[in-house]
């Protein structure tokens, strides 16, 4: 029965949604009022009908409909209920259904609210916007993605969902968060290809576009840490980011986004980078494809995975024709995109927006060249070589610290440039917390360059925000004759957009604090006790109390009760019937200074009569979190709208 | 003043971090750290040796140090895994290798748009700073006119 209505709504959807692409792109060529109207309800019908495939598809996981090959292949009669509902996304075909969902929410947004502002440009994005539904909802009705596919015979009970992907709640909420983030970068893609198609030569695309832009980028962010924080939590190695292809290739149009979220402003001041905001957004779109496709295609693991996927050659399509298309219609439309204003110093603050575009970009290419780089290799000569952690912080370490420099420096520049006597007034201060920093740094040990300027440059980046926001408090109070603490509520409401940037900043530069500390002075050491055996790793005093084993519906543990001082851990390997290795779900002590990581890292497998238990310390890993928080904090400010003024 | 503070904390910054750069004997556990972070655990996904809490990467980890412990250099180490595993064990390309030009692309993208940058901003600042010749006589003639008419 779900089969079925999920099946129909879907053909429905995608018959609609071609419909609204035509009425639409006719409404943007003919001025059509009733057109765009026309377009508007199917906008509307369409994302009703995509809901109800959505629904049927959670249905059917939680009634365990074995008859649905998708449900067969990713729920099981033990799965508990939470995670039987998000198995939605536990795989190819369900992801690209609530892919296309929120796709989905996106037409209906720029139909209803979009076309009212800027009736022409969001009408022609929106025909940009149902291209793309239609492409998607063409893939989940092909045997490719198609999630309501039936299985015949009809299994007694099902495979169960990857065991990774049923260990940890944050499997609901980071996955939904990338999907948001991915799909809302759409918006100004879309957006931006309409100012094409229409000639425009200004920049009303970048301001119809700004939350959206915003928020994408807030939400992949936080997204991005979200599966930083599932991995700490669940991969059990003590790290957070492996530089693994899935996790870069969510990275990547997150870099190229920040980059274009810094240069718009430069547009928008000086009117300059016409052509190259453009290129950024065609380009922070085109990753989220490529990310897709890298992932779903199975590429990665190998070339020649990828033509037995056939999603595979359908993604790549898609993306060679995305590209074509947008990059044709920014050459056809280059003669148009002339720059207005010009560069004035190298000490500008628009000069300091392209170096950090410039290490932005760097910072993609690189990330982009070692995640292809081994396929690229296995393609020409068929050797395998790999890229991994050595490369990649060689690599991104120095550019990352170069980009903390330039976000402390950035918004201390005025526009046009500055004399030395501003120069030295602005940095003073800050110059003498960030060798402050450098000497936290060495008195709490650390032992690498790399953590030693970083702490100096995260010191510099939160002195130079107190000083912009004491500075902005000042005015507040002089001017308008405040209390100090409205003039910096009304600092942050009437401004938000570049305070709420600044609260930004201090959250990278915590996420900085964290990740420096973390990789320089994590120590670690492993021990084998029997029960009830102490010892001590990494400077710790451990006991282990007990090894015990737990039988659940849906997996088997085995579970070492440890003490590491006063702190009970519960390190365990779990074991699910469709897996062959065990996973190692981590005991984890969390603190604001450090985390206690605990692994049970193998066991005596007949009497029990031993456990070997490794330990790691890991200073400030909890900052990364808290940092990634405070980011999503500050994005939420920025795009807050500001009250009307009276 | 402004000035001392701002250049004697920039070299106060140079100092601690070169100070801790300073080459240092390790230790054998540092050692072996070392080398494992840059062997792939075969059996896992892109993890190193030393970040790896598998099975297979505890035995690397003891063949390593039980070859450290017998003298053997840094690449006798690697070599011995390159054979046995292929060059896909190491997680970088060594830089002498072909394969190693991956190296070199990090630093050209740098480059080239710095140079970029750089390039569109003097060539912005000679238009307005440096009048070509024929510009500044252009620009007499039309002072000379206009003191003649007042």
């Amino acid at each position: 029965m779900y089969a079925e209505v999920g099946a129909g709504v879907l053909r429905a959807a995608l018959a609609l949604s071609l419909w609204g692409l035509g009425s639409s792109a006719y409404a943007s060529w003919k001025r059509d009022g009733r057109a765009l109207r026309s377009a508007r309800w199917s906008s509307l019908a369409a994302l009703a009908l995509v809901l109800v495939a959505c629904a049927s598809m959670v249905a059917a996981l939680l009634a365990h409909d074995f008859s649905i090959r998708y449900v067969a292949l990713n729920n099981a009669r033990e799965t508990p209920a939470y995670f039987s509902a998000i198995s939605l996304w536990a795989a190819l075909e369900g992801s690209i259904l609530l892919w296309t969902a929120v796709l989905a929410c996106a037409v209906a947004f720029v139909a209803w609210r979009g076309t009212r502002t800027l009736p022409r440009l969001a009408t022609t994005a929106l025909a940009v916007l149902f291209a793309m539904l239609s492409f998607f909802l063409f893939l989940v009705v092909t045997p490719a993605a198609d999630p309501f596919v039936p299985i015949d015979p009809v299994p007694p009970n099902g495979r169960g969902p990857n065991p990774l992907l049923q260990d940890h709640w944050l499997m609901g909420l980071h996955p939904p968060l990338l999907y948001l983030g991915y799909v809302l970068f759409s918006i100004p893609f879309a957006y931006a290809l309409g100012s094409l198609i229409l000639g425009e030569g200004g920049d009303r695309w970048i301001v119809a576009t700004r939350r959206s832009a915003l928020v994408a980028w807030a939400l992949l962010g936080v997204g991005i840490v979200a599966g930083a924080w599932w991995s700490y939590a669940v991969l059990g190695w003590g790290g957070y980011w492996a530089w693994d292809p899935v996790e870069n290739v969510a990275l990547m149009p997150w870099l190229v986004a920040t980059a274009y979220l810094h240069s718009v402003m430069v547009e928008e001041k000086r009117r300059m980078l016409r052509t190259w905001n453009l290129a950024l957004v065609i380009g922070a779109f085109a990753l989220t494809i490529l990310g897709t496709f890298l992932t779903r295609s199975g590429v990665v693991n190998s070339v020649h995975s990828f033509t037995q996927s056939a999603i595979g050659p359908l993604l790549l399509g898609y993306l060679a024709a995305v590209l074509a298309f947008s990059v044709g219609l920014l050459l056809w439309r280059a003669p148009r995109l002339r720059d207005a204003g010009t560069i004035g110093a190298p000490l500008s603050r628009e000069a300091v927006f392209l170096f950090q575009n410039v290490l932005f970009v760097a910072a993609t290419l690189t990330v982009l060249l070692g995640t292809l780089y081994p396929l690229l290799v296995e393609a020409v000569s068929g050797d395998q070589v790999s890229i991994g952690a050595p490369y990649f912080d060689r690599v991104e370490v120095p550019i990352a610290l170069a980009l903390l420099f330039l976000m402390g420096i950035g918004p201390q520049l005025p526009w046009h440039g500055a004399s030395r006597a501003t120069l030295e007034r602005q940095f003073a201060g800050p110059a003498l917390v960030a060798a402050g920093g450098a000497l936290a740094a060495l008195l709490t040990g650390l032992r690498a360059p790399a953590a030693v300027i970083a702490y100096a440059l995260v010191g510099f980046v939160c002195a130079t925000v107190v000083q912009e926001v004491a500075r902005g408090v000042r005015a507040r109070r002089a001017l308008h004759g405040e209390g100090r603490v409205t003039a910096l509520v009304n600092l942050f409401r009437r401004s938000g957009r570049r305070y709420g940037g600044y609260v930004v900043h201090v959250g990278i530069a915590v996420v900085a604090l964290g990740v420096a500390t973390s990789q320089a002075a994590t120590i670690h050491g492993e021990a084998t006790l029997a029960p009830g055996g102490s010892t001590v790793i990494a400077g710790r005093q451990i006991v282990l109390e007990r090894l015990r084993d737990v039988e659940e519906p849906q997996r088997r543990q085995v579970v070492a009760d440890i003490r590491v001082g006063d702190v009970g851990l519960a390190p365990a390997l779990t074991y699910y019937p469709n897996a062959t290795q065990p996973i190692g779900s981590p005991g984890i002590g969390a603190g604001p200074d450090h985390d206690v990581y605990a692994i049970l890292a193998a066991y005596d497998g007949r009497g029990r009569a031993w456990a070997t238990i490794q330990l790691r310390v890991i200073p400030l890993v909890s900052w990364l979190w808290v940092g990634g928080a405070i980011v999503g904090l500050g994005a939420l400010l920025a795009g807050l709208p500001a009250p009307r003024r009276t | 003043m402004r000035r001392a503070v701002i250049v004697a904390s920039v070299l106060a910054v140079a100092v601690a971090a070169a100070l801790v750069g300073l080459p240092r004997t390790e230790t054998g556990e540092e050692r072996v750290a070392r080398i494992a972070a840059e062997l792939r655990c075969p059996v896992c996904q892109g993890l190193s040796v030393n970040d790896s809490p598998s099975e297979s990467a505890r035995q690397m980890r003891s063949l390593i140090e039980q070859r450290a412990a017998e003298g053997r250099t840094d690449d006798e180490i690697r070599d011995e895994f390159r054979a046995a595993y292929g060059d896909w064990i190491l997680l970088s390309p060594p830089a002498s290798d072909p394969r190693g030009l991956v190296w070199l692309a990090p630093v050209v993208i740098v480059a080239a748009g710095a140079l970029l940058v750089l390039s569109r901003i003097r060539r912005r600042a000679d238009a307005v700073a440096a009048p070509t010749a024929e510009q500044l006589a252009l620009l007499r003639e039309r002072a000379r006119l206009e003191e003649a008419d007042s």
